[in-house]
């Protein structure tokens, strides 16, 4: 118990001594999950979008599939992203693993599907009243796809920070992809991981309060947001 | 506006493709929900669907608003195809009313927006619907927070303050106060007989339609059993049919 609270103290001496390492590693880890998450909402949203408001055959074997995406195991997209990279796979020409490009590409595929799963599921159930209403008012195309998008933005914000979360907290796929390279692709995850390992409590525990800290922002931005708008 | 209904029938999709031809042929009669030879509503009445749940008020309506798709047939207004400058005229508005993630005031001026109206055109608008419907004590209230009752008065606010040229309701007063059903009547009335507003109500509630009503149908499994002037036909009606169920709601009402 001892040696926890030791490690709590100094972690917070360490966040205070301004440490260029360690802020480093928070401004890449924020980086690389705001740039994937910004990637992927713009893919996102519009697919998530229009395979929900859309009526096709296989509309329900499609949100299968995009639910299954959803809980991808990191550690497998990291996998398969670093073999497409490295040097003998197909866009090896590149240069990309052990990048902060190639960590980009990882995260993107992992918060793309959770994005576009909120999306679809959302507008699934409720496009077509929104669809209908704007209808029956009186709009045309451009009138109802803005109406969705002022009706829904409560949902593209709770997808949107749901996608920044689990890039945020990701370890295996930066792992793989980003191979933890001090001062080039060490982020927070893959840095707690280290230390850990180490047994250098302090820094890991230090490094934990800020992730959590980035987290709790993020879902009070977002908590503020929902209960202003419900207000 | 007028509107003719021409051979217009309804049938839900079958989802089993396995089924064989006299299934198969049995289903689809069984997902006709809605089978109108010819009729035509009047244009400047007030026209009642009358008919027990299921019996194909709620699709006949919204064929009508060109919110669903007729499987065959065609429906004409003023003798025309609908097109979107016509569907423009026309509202529909639902028992279960959805209203936008905003206020009262922000529902009701919507419609309006949409027509590209000016602010101070809109703000008299809104104010002079709001008093009638006495819902201007929650203008700036957020719409998904009213009750059942308030929620349709707004949605029958909001459908009535463009001055749509034809107006379709599904049991407009089903949620709401006994006290406030003829205050909504005499709003509907009132748009009928002085803005020269063609409505089209279905209801359910006999009592209503004989009050409000012009000319009612009444329809059984889609298709339409009797149709004439409301009093004649809720005091006597013709078919066996009509009798029952009128039988019926006077005995639950």
């Amino acid at each position: 118990m001892e040696h926890i609270l030791n490690g709590i103290i100094e972690a917070f001496k360490l966040l205070l001594s301004g440490d260029r390492q360690l802020y480093s590693i928070i401004f890449l880890s924020i980086y690389v999950s705001f740039t994937s998450t910004l990637i992927a909402t713009l893919f996102g949203v519009p697919l998530g979008f229009i395979l929900g408001l859309k009526s096709f055959k296989y509309k329900n074997i499609v949100g299968r599939f995009l639910y299954t995406c959803m809980s991808l195991p990191p550690v497998v997209v990291g996998l398969l992203v670093a073999i497409m990279i490295s040097r003998r796979g197909p866009l090896g020409s590149f240069s990309l693993l052990f990048s902060t490009t190639g960590m980009i590409i990882a995260q993107t595929l992992l918060v793309t599907p959770i994005i576009t799963g909120i999306i679809f599921s959302s507008s699934k159930e409720r496009g077509e009243e929104v669809k209908e209403i704007c209808k029956t008012l009186g709009g045309n195309k451009v009138d109802t796809l803005f109406l969705l998008i002022r009706e829904m933005k409560v949902t593209m914000l709770v997808a949107i920070a749901t996608g920044f979360g689990r890039a945020i907290s990701e370890v295996g796929a930066v792992m793989i992809v980003g191979g933890n390279i001090k001062g080039h692709t060490r982020v927070m995850t893959t840095f707690i991981a280290m230390n850990h390992s180490m047994g250098n409590y302090a820094t890991s525990i230090a490094m934990g309060i800020v992730l959590l800290s980035i987290s709790f922002i993020t879902n009070s931005i977002l908590y503020k947001y929902v209960m202003g708008d419900r207000r | 506006m007028n509107i003719k209904l021409n051979s217009v029938i309804k049938k839900y999709e079958s989802s089993n493709t396995k089924q064989n031809e006299s299934a198969r042929r049995k289903k689809n009669k069984a997902n006709t929900v809605l089978k109108i030879d010819k009729f035509a509503f009047e244009s400047n009445k007030i026209h009642g669907i009358i008919g027990s749940n299921g019996a194909g008020k709620t699709t006949m309506l919204k064929i009508i608003a060109g919110l669903t798709n007729s499987t065959e047939g065609e429906v004409y207004y003023n003798d025309k195809s609908s097109d979107e400058e016509l569907l423009k005229k026309i509202t529909y508005a639902s028992q279960r009313p959805y209203l936008l993630n905003n206020t009262v005031s922000y529902n009701i001026a919507y419609p309006l927006r949409l027509r590209k109206i000016n602010k101070v055109e809109i703000n008299k608008k809104i104010d002079h619907i709001m008093a009638e419907f006495d819902i201007y004590h929650l203008r700036n209230q957020q719409a998904r927070n009213l009750s059942g009752g308030e929620a349709q008065k707004v949605a029958l606010a909001r459908a009535l303050v463009f001055e749509p040229e034809l107006l379709l309701l599904d049991e407009p007063t089903a949620n709401i106060d006994p006290n406030f059903v003829e205050l909504i009547e005499s709003a509907i009335a009132v748009r009928s007989n002085l803005k020269r507003i063609t409505v089209i109500i279905a209801t359910h509630n006999v009592g209503q339609a004989r009050r409000l009503c012009d000319q009612v149908i009444f329809i059984k499994a889609g298709k339409i059993i009797e149709c004439g002037d409301a009093k004649e036909i809720i005091s006597k009606p013709k078919e066996e049919k009509t009798k029952k169920f009128l039988a019926f709601e006077y005995n639950i009402s």
